[in-house]
Formats: C-alpha cells, structure tokens, sequence
C-alpha cells in the first residue's frame, strides 16, 4: 500500500509552519515532532547509504527506529503525564492547563534567548516560569474550588478556563505565530543499529527516565514523599496528623510546574515556541497518565507515556502519517475496558486485568 | 471566662455541624489534667462530631475549646494536631498502603527536627504496643483489627498531645484485643494522659474513665461517675444508649 510505505516521510515537519492552522497552532499531528523528523533520517538510513541491506533487516531497523522515536517522544508525553499525575495525586484535580505550563515554559525561554541572553539562564527563567504559572493555577482555580467543596468538580471549568486565559495571555504577550526557539544540544546524531537517535532525543529519554526515577525514590523513602502518599490515602486524617494540606499542595503544583516546563525545554527545538502548542501536548499528557495508571502512582504515567509515544510513532509508520491523531485513543479505550486503572498502577497486573463492570 | 490552668481541655457552649445543621448544641465539659472522661451515648448522639471539632475538622463551630488555657477553635487542624490534641479517629483510617513504622513516623511530623524526641516516643509506643515492634516494616493493610488500632493509638501518641482523642477504640474488635487496648489505655493514664473516650460500650468506659457524660440527641442530658453509678445508674445508661 502506497500509504505504508511511506511513512516517515511526511511532507512537512513538525517545525514546518504547514503543520499549523490559520492562526499558527500546531496541527494536532504536530506532536510527532521527532517521528517526523527522524523520518527522513531513516529514509536515508534504510534506503540511502545502505542499499545493500536486506529487506528482513530493513524492516529490523526501522521498527527500531520506530522504538526509539517513540520512546523519545513518549518521554516528553511521560513528563507531562507524570506532571498531571503529580497534582492530581495530592488534591485529586486533574489540571487541565498541564499543557500550557509546557508552552510557557517555551515562550519564556525563547523570548528571553531571542533578546540576547544565554539559552541556559531562559532555559532556567522558564522552568521557574511553569513552575510559578502552575502553582498560580493551584490558587486561582483550583484552591477556592476546593475550600468552598472538597467533593466538587468545579475545577474541571476553572482549570479549562485558567487554561484559555494563560494560552490568550501569551498570544497577546508574544503574538500568535510560531518564535524560534534557541537551540541547546548539537545536532549531531547517535547511530545505533542502523537506526538514528538524536541528542536532543536521547537527553530527553534520560532525562525523563530520571526524574521518574528521582521522584519515585524521593515518594518512597522520604518523610515529605510518604506524607504525600497519606494525603493521597486520605487528606482528612493527614491533616488531623499535622500536614499543611494547602503546603503540601502548592509543593505539588511547583513540582507538576517543573516536570511540564522540563518537557517543554526537551520538545522546544522541535516545536518552535507558539502560544497554542499547550493543548496538543496537555491532551497526550492525560492519555499517557490514563493509560499507565498514574492516577494512583505518579510514575506509572512515566511508563504510559513511553508506551504511548511507541504506539503513535508505530501507527505512523504502519497505518498512516496521520494514525497518531487517533490510534492513541483507540488503545486508551481499550486498555480502560480491560484494565479501568491502568496498566502499571498499584496491585497485581493479572487480577486487574479485567472488563470494568 | 478563665480557665483553671490544671485543665487539659474545656470545652464551653459548643455547638458544631455540617452545612446549616447543628449535631452538637451547646456542649460545654471539662478534662481535668489526668483525667480520663468518657463520651457515652447511642449512634448519631453527636459524639464522634465533638471530637471533629476539637481537632478543627467540623467547618461550622461556634463556642470555646481550650486546651490547658489556649484557645484552639480558630487554629487550623494542622496546628491543633501539633501537640494539642491527636485523635485515634473511628475505623482507625491507617495510611493502608505504608508501614507500621511509616504510620508512626507521620503522627511525629511536627517533630520531625527533633529526632531525639521522636526516637524516645517511638520507643515508649513499642513498649506499649511490643507486637508493633515486630510488625513495624509490615504494611498497614495486612494487620489485625486488633493490631490496626494499636497503630492507631500509637500514630496518636506520637505527637505527644496534650490531650488524646478516642473514638471507640473497642469497636469491631474481640474480647483479646478489647482486652488489650483497655490494659494500653490504663497504662497511659499511669503515664498522666489527660484523655477523652467517644465509647458506646459502657464497661470499656467504666474501666478506664473516672468520669462519664452521656450524650443524646447533640446534648449532653448527664454527667456521672463510675464508682457511685449502680446497677440504677447502669440502667438509666442503658436507657440512654438504647
């Protein structure tokens, strides 16, 4: 099928302006900015310098391909699933401007390294930027929600429209089209088997491997990480055993600020800065920590999103160019029918492993 | 009003609920330093609701509570569970999913500078409690009724109240492990405990406590003692109770 064969090379990147709408948002296919980009790079690698590979091999090296983009656009869609399970996990809110907090942290940065500064000083002005956005978004619409009903689902509004303003804020602050964004590695590329992996790439697989790693260490086997757990158990009784509830909270947000600014620092080389990209990505971040279970454990977003990100980057390359725009949900579904809590949450995986009733 | 500086905890025209609806009103009783006292009264008498508000977990209150003469009705519950009062909550409502020692190690979260401190306390709940002390890497989860209300009350003593909060700590549980949590209760008001006991089980309460109120309807109708009680006065409780 003509269709097949070509999948990775898609007629634009996801830093091609042709992806974007009228106003410069990111087409939601945008998001397989690497898978995109490394497509062309494959093409080379299966069909360019290496003519004499066999087809069986060919097919080998391009399913690693495949692994390896997905894993290091997963990482990106781990982070923020990670970000949104981080938040959710102490107050039970599912921030809905997840997304944004990862724009913000790209405008910052290439609004500050556009006026001239280091790249390395923006990188760390936006990372506080999401932080300090995300844990406005706790106090703005998150907070009053809560104290006025602990059991309400006004927050699924506040969020969204805290959302809409941060987005609308930036548009009017730095306008509307796509800004270059600096950029922080060398483009100079790994080879590993046959297939290609980027700098950029491989940092953000690391990257993102430890600080789920990181942060899993600090829940466990540390005094603020088990009382996050007991506010996560029950923020009633951890209150009436000492904890700052609201603290505890707006320490969660900064974090979940900090994990979403860190994937947006990791996918802004690729993706320009633009106002609008803050959707595209909060969506695949809720997708990941739906899949994975982060619900219960902030780290199973971790393993959703990489999952996540080799599914897209598959369903490119053996659907079609555009399959990632929808494949993922279809798995969502799937997988929510078979395992409602996901597939790495707590308890045993085979006595989860079955239909919702 | 003055409050007697030996008084571990008064409480005066409390009136406490949820929403626009009072479950307390006008409760006023006092804890001398010492003192055990018992909440007795039947289900929904408002008993459980007094103890919320002493620990600022009921939103609507009106009245005083104070503890050794500091007002607390205004402090925020995170303030009150810094070494005023700790409760051992009904259902005992662990953190499931961590250890015994995990639990314990909460209840000391304001004495976490002080590891001196939290040491010594930790060390008094397994001379309490010796069987935690074998169980403490164990999850929560996986204890006895028994066992988890040992845990309980030991997450409670861990902050080293000024007051302990009891919320029927014989419930659900059999005669043994009754048995033994009463013998940890007497023991802590060897140790000088002031304490107030939410029970329904009046010989649970005769045995510990030197004084009872009995609860109907969110009022307190009587104030009794155990020695002068009676087979009449048990009556009359039981009445109560129904």
């Amino acid at each position: 099928m003509h269709r097949r064969a070509i999948p990775f090379v898609r007629c634009t990147s996801a830093n091609s302006y042709a992806q974007r709408d009228r106003v410069g948002r990111p087409a939601l296919s945008a998001k397989a900015g690497w898978g995109t980009l490394l497509g062309s790079r494959s093409l080379i690698v299966s069909g360019g310098p290496r003519l004499g590979v066999s087809k069986k091999n060919k097919g080998m090296i391009t399913l690693f391909q495949v692994i390896l983009s997905g894993l290091a656009i997963g990482a990106i869609y781990g982070l923020i699933g990670m970000a949104l399970a981080i938040s959710y996990y102490v107050t039970r809110v599912i921030n809905f401007a997840q997304g944004q907090l990862l724009m913000i942290a790209i405008m910052v940065v290439a609004a500050i390294s556009s006026a001239g500064c280091s790249p390395w000083i923006a990188v760390l002005a936006g990372l506080a930027a999401s932080c300090v956005i995300g844990v406005l978004s706790y106090v703005v619409a998150v907070r009053p929600i809560l104290a006025f009903d602990r059991f309400s689902f006004g927050w699924l509004v506040s969020t969204l429209g805290f959302a809409v303003v941060v987005e609308n804020a930036a548009a009017y602050i730095w306008g509307p089209t796509s800004r270059p964004f600096p950029p922080l590695l060398n483009s100079s590329s790994l080879h590993i088997g046959g297939a290609i992996l980027t700098q950029q790439q491989l940092l953000a697989i690391v990257a993102a491997i430890g600080l789920a790693a990181v942060f899993e260490l600090v829940r466990r086997h540390t005094l603020f990480g088990k009382l996050g757990m007991a506010i996560a158990a029950d923020p009633e009784m951890a209150s009436a055993i000492g904890a700052n509830i609201t603290v505890v909270a707006v320490v969660a947000f900064a974090i979940s600020g900090l994990f979403a600014g860190i994937a947006g620092i990791l996918i802004g080389p690729l993706t320009f800065a633009n106002p609008y990209l803050g959707d595209t990505y909060g969506t695949y971040g809720f997708i990941a920590m739906m899949i994975g279970g982060g619900t219960e454990k902030p780290v199973a977003a971790m393993f959703g999103g990489l999952l996540l990100g080799i599914l897209s980057e598959g369903a490119n390359a053996l659907i079609n160019s555009q399959a990632s725009d929808w494949f993922p949900f279809l798995v969502l579904v799937v997988i929510l029918i078979f395992t409602p809590r996901g597939l790495f949450s707590s308890g045993n995986f085979l006595l989860r492993l079955r239909p919702a009733h | 009003m003055k409050t007697e500086p030996n008084q571990a905890l008064r409480i005066s025209s409390l009136f406490a609920g949820y929403g626009r609806f009072d479950v307390v009103r006008d409760i006023s009783l006092r804890i001398e330093e010492g003192e055990a006292v018992a909440l007795l009264g039947p289900n929904g008498a408002g008993k459980t609701t007094v103890l919320r508000a002493i620990m600022g977990l009921v939103k609507h209150r009106r009245g005083t509570i104070q503890v050794f003469g500091t007002e607390i009705s205004a402090l925020p519950t995170h303030r009150i569970a810094s070494g005023y009062a700790a409760i051992a909550p009904e259902g005992r409502r662990l953190f499931l999913d961590q250890s015994v020692e995990d639990n314990l190690m909460l209840g000391a979260l304001h004495l976490r500078r002080d590891k001196a401190r939290v040491q010594a306390l930790i060390e008094s709940v397994y001379e309490l409690f010796p069987v935690l002390l074998d169980y403490r890497r164990r999850r929560s989860a996986f204890l006895s009724g028994g066992e988890q209300q040992m845990v309980a009350i030991g997450r409670m003593l861990m902050s080293d109240p000024q007051v302990l909060l009891l919320d029927e700590p014989s419930v659900a549980l059999s005669p043994v492990a009754v048995d033994i949590v009463v013998k940890a209760l007497l023991e802590l008001r060897k140790r000088g405990a002031s304490l107030l006991l939410v029970e329904q089980r009046i010989d649970v309460a005769v045995r510990i406590c030197d004084r009872l109120y009995i609860m109907t309807h969110g009022e307190i109708v009587d104030e009794m003692n155990p020695d002068t009680i009676g087979h009449e006065g048990i009556g009359m409780i039981n009445k109560y109770l129904g």
